[in-house]
C-alpha cells in the first residue's frame, strides 16, 4: 500500500523557515488533511512530496522507500495543484489526458478514463472546449480531473476547492471522497477552511507557522486540540479562548473557579456549542451576558453574549434561541468537563476537561 | 464643434502622414517612369507607365542574386538566431543561473555599440578565419547579431508563463526539453514571431557588415543597390527606384501581416494584452 513517513522535515527559502522539523504520519488508504492558515507551509509541505521543492533536512518515505532519490514523475503520486496550470494550447480533453497520454496509455483508455472522470466531475459536456472558455469552478474540475488520472497511489491535492460556491464545494467533497474510495488511494488535501477540513479529514493534520500542532482524528482535534492554536483554527464559530490564573489547585476566570492543578497564567477554550443557556448553576462557570448579535445559520444560531469585558460566541439549542432579542440578559453555565485548559505562554494543553 | 476639431485632428494626421510617405511615393512612382521623367523640373505626375526599368534590373544578374541572398540570409540567420535565443532566454527564466541580470546586460550591450566600432576587428577575425564571403561566416555573424534582442523579448514572456505548467510536465513524466517545446513554447508564439520580424527586418537592411565582410557571392540587395549606384557618370536612378520598389515590398508585408506583434517586441513583452 502507500504510507507515508514524513520525519522531522524543514524548508527554508532565503531566511524564512518555512517548515520546521515536521513529523507526520499519514496512513495508507487515509484521507489526511493538512489546515493551517494561509503561509502556515500546506503547500510546500505538499511539493516536498510531490517532489517540486528540495528538503533541506528530514526525509520523506513511502512504505519504507525514501522519496529523495525519486523524480516528481517517478513518484507515485498525483497532483492537484494549487493554480489550475491548465494548457491554454489544448483542449480540456487533452488537457485532463495529459498524464496518461505522458504514460503511453493507449486512445481507447485514454477515452475510456477521461470520459469517466469527467463525468464524476460533471464536466464532460466541455471536452471539446478551451481552457479560456471555462469558468473558475470548471477549470478547477478540469484540474482535478487532470491530477486524478496519474497511475499513482497517493494524490496530493493542494486547496483544490478553494474560491468555489458553496454548492459546488459541496459537491465536490462528496466526489472526492467517493473518488478515493473507488481509487483505494492515499489522498493528502490541503485546505485552509477548517469546516472543509473537519468534514474531509479521517485524519486531520493542523500546521500553524511552520510547525505540525496537532494530527488526530477529526474528532479528537476538534474536541481535545492539542494546542491553543489548534483549538483556534478548527471550528466554526470560532472557540472561545478564556484567560485564567491558576494557584493552589483552582483557576479564577471572569466566569468563574474551575479545579485546575498547576500555577500560572492559563486560557481555557471552549468551543460555542458548550455554552448551555440555563437558570441552573452547578458551580464551575456560569454567568448572566448581553446578547450583542444573533447569527442566524438556518438550523443553528450563533449568539454573541457580552459578559464582563469578554465577547462568547455560542451556539445554544433551538428552544433557548426562541424569543431571544439583542440586548436581553442570558444566564449560561459551561460544563467544565468539556473544557480544554492551555499554558497561556507555551499554548501546550495542560488539561482536557476540568472539574467544578 | 467637437466634431470639426476631430476633423481637423484627422486632417493634420493625413497631411503629416502623406509628407513621410512622400519620398516613398517618390520612389515608386520613380520606378515606372524613364529616366529624363524622373529629373524633370517640376516633377511629372501624370505619365505613361512603363516596365522597361524593371525588365532592365531584373535581366541583371547581380540584383537577382542580390534578392535571393538577401533571403537567404535574412530567413536563415533569424531562425537560428531565434532557435537558440529561445534555449537561452527558456534557462534564464527558469534556471536563473548565477548572475543572470548581468549576462543579460551583458547580452544587450553588444547592440550599443555602433557597428563602425565592431567591424574591424570583425573583418580582420573573418579574414583570418577564411570566413569572408561565405554564406557560413555572413550568417552565423547576422545570427549572433539577432540573439541579445530575441533572448531579451523571449525571456520577458517566458517569465509570464506560470512555473506551474512546468510542474504538471514534471510531475507526469515530461523531461525540461519537453516542457519547453511541447508546454511552453506554443504559449510565447506571440513573442516568438515578434523576435521573427524585428530580426527579419534587421538583417534585410543591414548595410556595413555585409559590404565589409560578406563579398560577391553574398551580396544582400543594400550592397548590390550601393555598388550598382553610378553608371553612365550619374546616379542610375532608374535602377534606385525599381530596386528600392521591389525591396521594400517584404518587409512592408511583413508589418503588415504581423504588425500586432510589432508592438509586443518593443515592450519586451509586457504588453501582451492585445495579441
Amino acid at each position: 500500500m502507500s504510507r507515508i513517513a514524513i520525519e522531522g522535515i524543514a524548508k527554508s527559502f532565503g531566511r524564512h523557515r518555512v517548515l520546521d522539523g515536521v513529523t507526520l504520519d499519514i496512513p495508507s488508504g487515509s484521507l489526511t488533511v493538512l489546515c493551517g492558515p494561509p503561509q502556515a507551509g500546506k503547500s510546500v509541505l505538499l511539493r516536498l512530496l510531490v517532489g517540486l521543492e528540495t528538503l533541506d533536512a528530514g526525509r520523506i518515505t513511502i512504505d519504507g522507500q525514501d522519496l529523495a532519490a525519486l523524480t516528481p514523475a517517478q513518484r507515485s503520486i498525483g497532483y492537484v495543484p494549487q493554480s489550475f496550470a491548465l494548457l491554454p494550447q489544448m483542449s480540456v480533453f487533452d488537457n485532463i489526458a495529459y498524464p496518461l497520454r505522458m504514460q503511453k496509455s493507449p486512445n481507447d483508455e485514454i477515452r475510456r478514463r477521461v470520459g469517466e472522470a469527467a463525468a464524476v466531475l460533471r464536466i464532460g459536456g466541455l471536452l471539446e472546449k478551451r481552457p479560456d472558455q471555462l469558468s473558475g469552478g470548471e477549470k478547477q474540475r478540469v484540474a482535478i480531473a487532470r491530477g486524478m488520472l496519474k497511475q499513482a497511489t497517493v494524490f496530493v491535492l493542494d486547496d483544490p476547492l478553494v474560491g468555489l460556491d458553496f454548492k459546488l464545494r459541496e459537491a465536490l467533497m462528496d466526489d472526492l471522497k467517493d473518488m478515493r474510495v473507488a481509487l483505494g488511494a492515499t489522498f493528502v488535501y490541503a485546505t485552509s477552511d477548517s469546516l472543509e477540513a473537519l468534514a474531509m479529514a479521517d485524519r486531520l493534520a493542523v500546521l500553524d507557522a511552520g510547525r505540525l500542532i496537532a494530527d488526530d482524528g477529526p474528532d479528537q482535534v476538534y474536541h481535545a486540540p492539542p494546542h491553543l492554536r489548534a483549538a483556534e483554527l478548527i471550528g466554526f464559530p470560532r472557540c472561545n479562548l478564556v484567560a485564567g490564573r491558576a494557584g493552589g489547585g483552582r483557576c479564577a476566570t471572569a466566569l468563574g473557579m474551575v479545579r485546575l492543578e498547576g500555577e500560572g497564567e492559563v486560557v481555557l477554550a471552549i468551543r460555542p456549542e458548550q455554552i448551555r443557556f440555563t437558570d441552573v448553576q452547578s458551580g464551575g462557570l456560569h454567568g448572566v451576558g448581553h446578547v450583542a448579535l444573533i447569527e442566524n445559520l438556518g438550523a443553528d444560531s450563533v449568539v454573541h453574549l457580552d459578559v464582563h469585558e469578554i465577547r462568547l460566541v455560542a451556539i445554544p439549542t433551538t428552544e433557548s434561541v426562541a424569543g431571544l432579542d439583542v440586548g436581553d440578559e442570558v444566564a449560561f453555565a459551561i460544563d467544565p468537563a468539556s473544557l480544554s485548559v492551555f499554558g497561556a505562554a507555551s499554548g501546550v494543553r495542560l488539561m482536557q476537561g476540568a472539574s467544578s | 464643434m467637437r466634431a470639426l476639431r476631430t476633423h481637423l485632428y484627422h486632417a493634420l494626421l493625413w497631411a503629416v502622414a502623406l509628407l513621410f510617405f512622400a519620398p516613398v511615393a517618390w520612389i515608386v512612382l520613380s520606378s515606372f517612369k524613364t529616366a529624363d521623367q524622373i529629373l524633370a523640373v517640376p516633377p511629372t505626375l501624370f505619365f505613361r507607365p512603363t516596365l522597361a526599368n524593371y525588365v532592365r534590373v531584373l535581366s541583371n544578374p547581380n540584383i537577382v542574386s542580390g534578392f535571393g541572398n538577401s533571403l537567404i540570409l535574412s530567413c536563415s540567420s533569424v531562425l537560428i538566431a531565434v532557435a537558440v535565443s529561445f534555449l537561452a532566454a527558456f534557462s534564464f527564466s527558469r534556471f536563473k543561473p548565477r548572475g543572470t541580470a548581468f549576462l543579460m546586460f551583458l547580452l544587450l550591450s553588444i547592440r550599443m555599440l555602433p557597428g563602425s566600432a565592431a567591424i574591424l576587428p570583425v573583418y580582420l577575425m573573418y579574414v583570418g578565419l577564411g570566413w569572408k564571403d561565405t554564406y557560413f561566416g555572413v550568417i552565423l555573424f547576422y545570427a549572433m547579431f539577432s540573439v541579445p534582442f530575441s533572448v531579451w523579448i523571449l525571456k520577458g514572456f517566458i517569465d509570464g508563463v506560470s512555473p506551474r505548467f512546468d510542474e504538471t510536465g514534471l510531475v507526469n513524466g515530461a523531461g525540461w526539453f519537453r516542457i519547453m517545446t511541447r508546454l511552453i513554447f506554443p504559449q510565447v508564439m506571440p513573442g516568438v514571431i515578434a523576435a521573427l520580424i524585428f530580426n527579419f527586418i534587421f538583417v534585410w537592411n543591414e548595410f556595413l557588415f555585409n559590404y565589409i565582410i560578406g563579398g560577391p557571392r553574398t551580396a544582400n540587395i543594400p550592397t548590390a543597390l550601393a555598388t550598382g549606384l553610378y553608371s553612365g557618370g550619374g546616379v542610375d536612378w532608374t535602377f534606385v527606384s525599381v530596386t528600392t520598389t521591389l525591396y521594400i515590398v517584404p518587409p512592408i508585408l511583413v508589418v503588415f501581416l504581423f504588425q500586432r506583434y510589432l508592438l509586443v517586441g518593443m515592450t519586451f513583452g509586457t504588453v501582451r494584452g492585445e495579441v
